[in-house]
Parts: structure tokens; sequence; C-alpha cells
């Protein structure tokens, strides 16, 4: 077993650590206070090649591994959380399903301008009265000549204010449950497609979190994302590789969080010492830093398996929720370590702090991932 | 034309370093390395003066040292040169700038490289000698220190930053040596597309003993950590004491008061 990084992934990770330390971090506090990532940056973020790391290069992606794609998402997330699922939204839950199911025609449209960031991706699951529960969903689709009509609404929509690319899910008929799912590509700027609100969050507040209502939106046939009936299926093997994403922005965030606690617990001095200096602060460092180290081999492993074209639908609810909770505990941890200067907002970990908690939530709640992980043990 | 980039790899500035078991370097376990600093603008000058001159020119980086080097080599790959040497030698780091110096132009010598950019100095040396040793070795002019670089048929014109923040301007002809200072350019990110790109282009490998035929005209006699300071005194008292107190040290201690 080798644990170091190929020299390749070492050279990605540093080109990306030198982009977030100059172009994301110093302005990851003005991010979270005016709920807006700039224009400048996304479309920064697109021109390095983050949102489209590890679609073919055919279809204007970089090419790479989901190795580094998490190598990205966590790297930009130790500056910016709402940065990082950006990302992870984008690739994992638009481009992703495109690039896995879509038609060569497909591919060919719709992909080049996501992975440019010309196009934000989204993935339109969640509804009012269906979350983790997606055979629930109750926007409806019949087929009118060469299109589809789609009515109903979406809520929680990562990326959605975007109006950009998305990969929308509804269904032909409620009584058939998941069975009557299909996946749609969806051009979010066309006529019937209304945004309710972008929901105003505890964090990642700089990520758009949108709700949707759709009022007889219209989709050209050509635009089914695989075969009618199949949209569930489609939609967890989305949530699947989605889920490494979010691992990666848990694992990011906590390390983020982690290197300002190891900081200021060297520099603060109390009773006439730093306070690295009390065990108190080292054991609560040393935990810290071996959650951070497991979440990072689980997540990494993950990404390995999915590069290896092997199963890693546990594994990827392993890393969702061992990274997920990693970064509540190591943020939570970090602020105690501040003391009263880590409740304030310009010591950044207060932002953290909230940026870690929707990663035991989205992409499957925790209690979801457990028993994902535990079906599969007693199967 | 051809172009040649010379980088090192050097420690990351926010490592902790301790001296090695024989006194003469620094530990190397547990380091982080990167691209020297002056060395990225030399490789973004380069990349800059290879678009400029288009079909036709090529840009080669080196690098000397042992295997992580490689990843130095993939970053200047990634930013844009066209094909990289790595001369091999896990020792490098124990061999003086003359001897650096001789195995590049060793290698450089039948090359006809027009142009040859290194940084000014590295950042964890310090000599400032290799790059003006390559040019004596490789009888060709060079100039140092470089905030501006223009190049047209065969003429470089180079602004040099002297002390006081006076400039200079200085021009000569290739072959020529340049060395690059902080303020000549920014150095671009490697794109993911661009270090994609990077795993098809050609890495070389030279054995550094091939190329050495030289002696070290220097040696490391010792490396260590600057003697640690005492921790300053702090008077305590109503000012009438802290007066009395500091007098009597000023005494004691100082020839201020004798």
């Amino acid at each position: 077993m080798n644990f170091e990084l190929s020299q390749d992934h070492k050279v990605l990770q540093s080109a990306v650590r030198d982009f977030v330390e100059k172009e994301i971090k110093p302005i990851a506090m003005k991010i979270d206070e005016e709920h807006m990532i700039p224009d400048a940056l996304v479309a920064k973020m697109g021109e390095m090649g983050f949102l489209g790391s590890y679609l073919p290069e055919e279809y204007g992606g970089a090419g790479l591994d989901m190795l580094s794609y998490a190598i990205v998402v966590e790297e930009v997330s130790k500056a910016c959380g709402s940065s990082g699922v950006l990302i992870s939204a984008h690739t994992s839950l638009c481009s992703g399903p495109i690039y896995t199911f879509g038609t060569e025609e497909q591919k060919k449209k719709w992909l080049p301008p996501l992975n440019s960031g010309e196009k934000i991706g989204c993935f339109l699951l969640t509804e009012p009265d269906a979350g983790s529960d997606a055979g629930g969903t109750a926007t409806t689709y019949r087929r009118d000549g060469d299109h589809f009509v789609i009515n109903g609404s979406k809520t929680f929509i990562t990326n959605g204010g975007y109006l950009g690319t998305g990969v929308l899910l509804a269904s032909f008929d409620r009584s058939l449950k998941h069975k009557g799912i299909t996946a749609f590509i969806v051009d979010l700027s066309s006529p019937g497609v209304t945004i309710l609100k972008n929901e105003n969050k505890m964090g990642i507040r700089g990520s758009y979190t949108t709700a949707f209502a759709f009022d007889d939106l219209r989709v050209p046939v050509e635009n089914q994302l695989g075969q009618e009936g199949k949209g569930f299926n489609i939609a967890m093997d989305t949530l699947n590789g989605g889920r490494i994403g979010i691992a990666s922005q848990a694992l990011g965030i906590a390390e983020g969080a982690f290197e300002r606690a190891l900081a200021y617990s060297k520099e603060r001095k109390q009773f006439g010492q730093a306070i690295s200096e009390f065990q108190a602060v080292q054991f609560k460092l040393a935990d810290m830093w071996t959650s951070i180290e497991t979440s990072k081999l689980l997540t990494y492993r993950a990404a390995c398996l999915k590069d290896a074209k092997k199963s890693y639908t546990m594994e990827s609810a392993m890393c969702k929720m061992h990274a997920s909770e990693t970064a509540t505990y190591v943020t939570k941890e970090a602020i105690q370590i501040h003391g009263g200067y880590g409740y304030i907002v310009d010591y950044e970990v207060e932002r953290m702090y909230r940026d870690a908690k929707i990663t035991e939530i989205y992409e499957g709640t925790n209690e979801v991932q457990r028993v994902v992980i535990s079906k599969m043990l007693l199967s | 034309m051809k172009l040649l980039v010379c980088i090192k790899q050097v420690p990351d500035l926010e490592s902790r370093f301790k001296p090695n078991a024989e006194g003469v370097w620094y530990n190397e376990t547990d380091l982080a390395w990167r691209m020297n600093e002056y060395d990225e603008f030399a490789v973004e000058q380069a990349i800059r003066l290879r678009e400029q001159l288009g079909e036709g020119s090529e840009l080669t980086v080196l690098s000397i040292g042992p295997e992580r080097v490689v990843e130095a080599i993939k970053k200047a790959l990634a930013m844009g040169c066209d094909n990289a040497v790595h001369i091999q030698d896990p020792a490098a780091a124990t061999k003086d700038p003359w001897q650096i110096a001789s195995i590049i132009s060793t290698y450089a010598k039948d090359k006809n490289f027009d142009l040859i950019f290194t940084g000014m100095q590295s950042q964890d040396r310090g000599s400032a000698q290799v790059g003006v040793t390559i040019a004596e070795q490789l009888g060709i002019p060079c100039t140092t220190t470089i905030v501006g670089f223009e190049y047209d048929n065969g003429a470089i014109t180079a602004k040099r930053e002297l002390e006081g923040g006076i400039k200079g301007i200085v021009k000569l002809k290739t072959p020529a040596l340049v060395t690059c200072q902080l303020g000549l350019n920014v150095p671009r990110y490697p794109t993911l597309p661009n270090i994609m790109k990077a795993k098809k282009k050609e890495i070389s490998a030279i054995t550094a003993a091939d190329l050495l035929r030289e002696e070290p005209l220097a040696t490391t006699a010792s490396f260590h950590p600057p003697a640690k300071k005492g921790g300053g005194i702090v008077l305590e008292g109503d000012v009438g004491t802290l007066v009395d107190q500091l007098i009597g040290i000023l005494k004691e201690k100082t020839a201020v008061l004798r």
C-alpha cells in the first residue's frame, strides 16, 4: 500500500493551493457577508479548469481523475466552503450524470459550456415534500409533440440561482413512485422557470440555494437523460459520486479551521505561556487531526475506487458521513481553542462552523448514509 | 530559437528547518517543497518569450536534484515549457554553486541555447552565483536581477533594479543569460488542463556524474540556527524604582553612563 499522492497529484495540489491562497482566501469573508461568490472568481475557477476536473478533454474537461477532483474541492473549501460546494454540485451533480448517462450528442452539446464555467450546473431532485425520499417526487411531465412539458416545484437547489444547466427529475405517473421518474437536461434560462427565492442560510452563504417553480416548462425530447422511468437510478448513482465531493468539501473546511486553531494556539499566551503548552489544548489538537486524517483517507480511497471503476457506494457513504461529522466537530473545537475571539467574525472559524453543518445534511443526511452502510453490511 | 530555463526546488519557507546530522545542511525529512520563487519569474518570462516567438522555438526546463524535483519540473511544464531535463543527483544539496553551474554548462555547451533564464538566487542557499557562473563557463554575456525584459531580433533589453530604487537598462545580444528578480512578472497558475497536457511532455533524465567535471571551490563548514537571544528584562515597580533600576543596569552593563 502506498499512501503518498503521486507527483502529478502533488503538482495539482500545489497549483490549486497557490490559486486559493491568492484568489479565494482574501475574499472568503466577503463572500459570506455578501451572500455571493463574485462572477470574476467563478470565471477564474472556470479558466483554471476547476469546473471540469475529471471530465474528458474531448468535452472540454481537464481529463484528470476523481482524486484530482477531490483535491480541488478540498483545497478550495479550506478557504471557502461556498466556493467548494459550487464546484462539487456543479461537477458531481450536473456534469457527472450528463457524462455518465448522456448520449454522445448530449455530451457534446452540454458538457463544454459546463466544463469551462460558461454555464453553472445544478441538480433538481429535492422538492418541498421529497428530500431523502426521492420516490415522492411530485413534479410531473407529459409528452407534447417534440417536447416534454414539466410542472411542479423544486427546493434547496444548490447553484440554482445561476440559471445555468440543470439535471431535473420529474414523474410521469406519481402512483409508480420511483419507477415513474425520468431525468432531463434543462436550460434554466427557459420560459416557464421561476425562481421563488434564494434561501437565507446559516452557512455556505455565498452558495445559491434556490427554490423553483416550473410552469409548463417545455423541454425538447432530445433532452431526456437516460431511459424513461430510470431517473431514480440516475439520481442514486449521481448522489453516490456527489458524496465524494461533499466529503472533500467537509474535509477542506475541517482542515481550514484546524490550520487556524493550530496557529492561534501557538500565538495566544495565557498564564505566561502559549495555550498550546496546555495539555487540554494539545489533546484537542491531537483528536482534531486524527479525525481529519481518517476523513482524508476515507475520502481519497472512495475517489480512487471510483477511478478504478470499482464499487464505492459504501465508501462514499462512509467518507461523506465521517468527513462531515469531522467538519462540525473540528470547527467547533477550533472556536473553543480561539476562546472569545473564535466567536468573532474576523477570526473566520465561526464561519467555518456555520459552513460545516450543512455537510451533515445535504446529498443524503448522515442518517441516510448510516442506512446505506448498514444495509450493505447486513445484506 | 532555443531557450533554457534553470529551476531549483527549495523547501517551503514555512517549513521548520533543522540542521542535519552532519551539521552542513538541513534535515530534509518532513519538509514541504516548491519551486524557488525567483525561478518562477524566470519560467514565466521564458514562456512569454516562447509565446512571442511562436512556432520553431523551443523551451526546455532543467533542474538538478533527487526524484522529488520532478514535481517542480512538472509545474514548469504545466505552466508552458515544451520539454524537460532532470539531472538526477541525490547529493545536489552538498554541491557548491561552482559545481552546480558546471553541471549545467557542461549539459548546455553543445546545445546552442540562444537564451538562458535563471532565478537571481535560490531561497534556501541564496548564493546568487549559479546563473552568472553558467554564463562565465559558457563564455556568454549575462545580466542579473532583471525586473523588465524585452526581446527583438537577437537583442535583449533588460531593466535592472539597483540599490536605492535606481533602475538601469542593459542591452545585450544573444546568446546570453539573464537572472530574474521579484517584480519582473506575475507567474501564471498552472491550469488543470495544462497539468494534464504536461503529463505527455518529455522529461529526459541524465545522471549528474556524467556531467560533473569540477571539484568544489567552497564547502559548507557548519550549518546551524542563530544562538537563542535572552528573553529581555521586564522592570516592575513605581516610576522612581523603575528609573533607579534602569540607571543601575545601564551603568553595569553598558558604556552609556560611565
